[in-house]
């Protein structure tokens, strides 16, 4: 059988060179060293040892025409922080019924934020990586449908993106303060982003839905304690079990002359579950002198729970008091008041390569002994 | 005439090596598309995939790194050419656009545009020659 493919390959290839459509490869990667800078600080993943790793990451891009509007792009990604195990960031075969409509079918990202398209790209935006705070969905691709329609209304340059199709890959995620190794459900993921330019300015809107399962262990547990009692509402709430989890995402790009401006709203939310209601923002202002852009920003992240367990009176039974604190822990843990600032430089030094510095001082109002200072720097490039 | 034009672009080349050279934009003789600067800067940004007779846009960059290229990004379309790289990074690593053909020398821009009924590019406006049309010098 195998022997058979060969010769088939051998002889198309031989016969055919023309008819193999050409293969365009394109890359970027960014090698980032990092740490914190006192001992008893982390953030993002450091701590006071200079590291080279947790940030850094490279991608390759094979793309191919294959004629009539058809074409195929796959995206290989490794990141250091998942020890370089590479993987599949966008792998699709799309289609171009006219110069303004794309429809996209495979493994795509979904454009959440303003910088998700390109979120790895650091060549293409300022940041090393755009503000942790606002980009913590923990998942970013899907697999399923695409639909890029591109438009203009006078001067104004519109986009919409809309996707459909369900992601269920494992996922390494810190919930509710404690790190779990989970195989979520995403079922559904649905949205539109949009996005319109003109001239200087840009605005863009995001709206996603999916339906959530993420079995996690120790929820589960409590949930069973619940409605062993009889609490069959709480131990629903306590379940991340087919919940509607909603995103919503408004933000703004201003470009005028050598002035940048750029500002994100995030909203996350998964209904009848343990976990917070997340607002974030971040605001960023910057200024281009010939080949040196600098930077900052400030941004906030808040979580809040809602304590479904109030109306469960302490000290009737002491298994009821044992699931109740138990719970209003985990709701508590979920808990989150911080904000950050972020100075920043970025130096075109190459054609195709930038140099970029970075410190991050992290506030956390919420547990005060978590304030972190973070120093990065890094070389990011397009190949 | 000729013996004119080659002493004026000797005295160019000896009073101003400084200066760069003026970048032509041009396209197949049979285009008769109306071309204007906006819509040669959206063309060369991959926002206009059309011309006004209604073809497809194959619009042919240098290669990167090109003295000209830096020049036509620079006067055409007011950006850097890191500022144009990170643009088209956004497009290409998203799949919302392919990259721009990209060609060695403005020979080769001349011979791709003369044979292309609907290529555009750009060329040292002194190598421009009667096989193509200049749409406008900057």
């Amino acid at each position: 059988m195998k022997k058979h493919l060969i010769s088939i390959a051998l002889v198309s290839a031989l016969t055919s060179a023309s008819l193999h459509a050409e293969i365009h490869l394109s890359g970027f990667g960014s090698v980032v060293g990092g740490m914190t800078t006192s001992s008893d600080e982390t953030l993002s993943g450091y701590d006071d040892n200079m590291d080279f790793k947790q940030g850094s990451l490279f991608a390759i891009q094979a793309s191919s025409d294959l004629g009539e509007g058809l074409g195929v792009t796959v995206q290989l990604e490794a990141k250091g922080k998942d020890d370089w195990e590479p993987d599949f960031k966008w792998a699709y075969v799309s289609y171009d019924a006219t110069d303004s409509l794309r429809l996209l079918a495979g493994r795509q990202i979904i454009p959440f934020y303003m910088y998700s398209d390109y979120l790895d790209v650091s060549y293409a935006y300022a940041w090393i990586a755009p503000p942790e705070g606002v980009y913590d969905v923990p998942f970013d691709t899907f697999d399923g449908l695409g639909l890029v329609y591109t438009t203009s209304f006078g001067s104004v340059d519109a986009s919409f993106h809309g996707v459909y199709g369900r992601n269920t890959d494992e996922l390494e995620i810190n919930l509710l303060g404690v790190d779990y190794q989970v195989s979520p459900e995403l079922n559904g993921v649905m949205g539109l982003s949009a996005s319109f330019t003109y001239d200087w300015l840009t605005l863009r809107a995001g709206y996603f839905t999916a339906d959530v399962v993420m079995p996690i262990t120790d929820l589960d547990n409590l949930a069973d304690g619940w409605e062993q009692a009889g609490f069959n509402d709480i131990a629903a709430n306590t379940k991340i079990d087919e919940d509607k989890g909603t995103f919503v995402e408004v933000g703004f790009q201003i470009n005028y002359e050598s002035i940048i401006v750029v500002g994100e709203y995030t909203q996350l939310e998964v209904d009848n579950s343990p976990l917070a209601v997340e607002d974030s923002y971040y605001i960023m202002a910057g200024y281009q002198f010939d080949q040196v852009l600098v930077h900052l920003t400030y941004g906030a992240d808040e979580g809040k729970t809602d304590n479904y367990t109030s109306d469960v009176p302490y000290g009737v039974d002491p298994t009821l008091d044992y699931l109740k604190q138990a719970t209003e822990l985990t709701l508590a843990n979920d808990i989150q008041d911080n904000d950050y600032i972020i100075a920043g430089v970025r130096y075109d030094f190459h054609d195709s390569a930038a140099l970029k510095f970075e410190y991050t001082a992290f506030t956390d109002d919420h547990y005060n002994n978590s304030d972190a200072g973070l120093f990065r720097v890094a070389i990011v490039t397009v190949f | 005439m000729k013996l004119i034009q080659k002493s004026l672009l000797l005295t160019l080349c000896l009073t101003s090596s400084l200066v760069f050279a003026d970048v032509a934009v041009i396209v197949n003789t049979a285009n008769d598309s109306q071309i204007s600067d906006d819509d040669i800067q959206r063309m060369f940004l991959g926002k206009n995939k059309s011309f006004s007779n209604g073809e497809s846009v194959v619009a042919i960059n240098l290669d990167s790194g090109n003295e000209q290229r830096g020049e036509f990004e620079e006067k055409v379309l007011g950006k850097s050419s890191s500022q144009v790289k990170a643009y088209w990074s956004k497009l290409i690593f998203s799949g919302k656009a392919k990259p721009l053909e990209e060609v060695a020398s403005d020979s080769e821009v001349i011979s791709l545009i003369s044979s292309t009924p609907n290529a555009i590019g750009y060329i040292d406006a002194s190598k421009v020659d009667s096989s193509v049309k200049v749409v406008k010098t900057f």
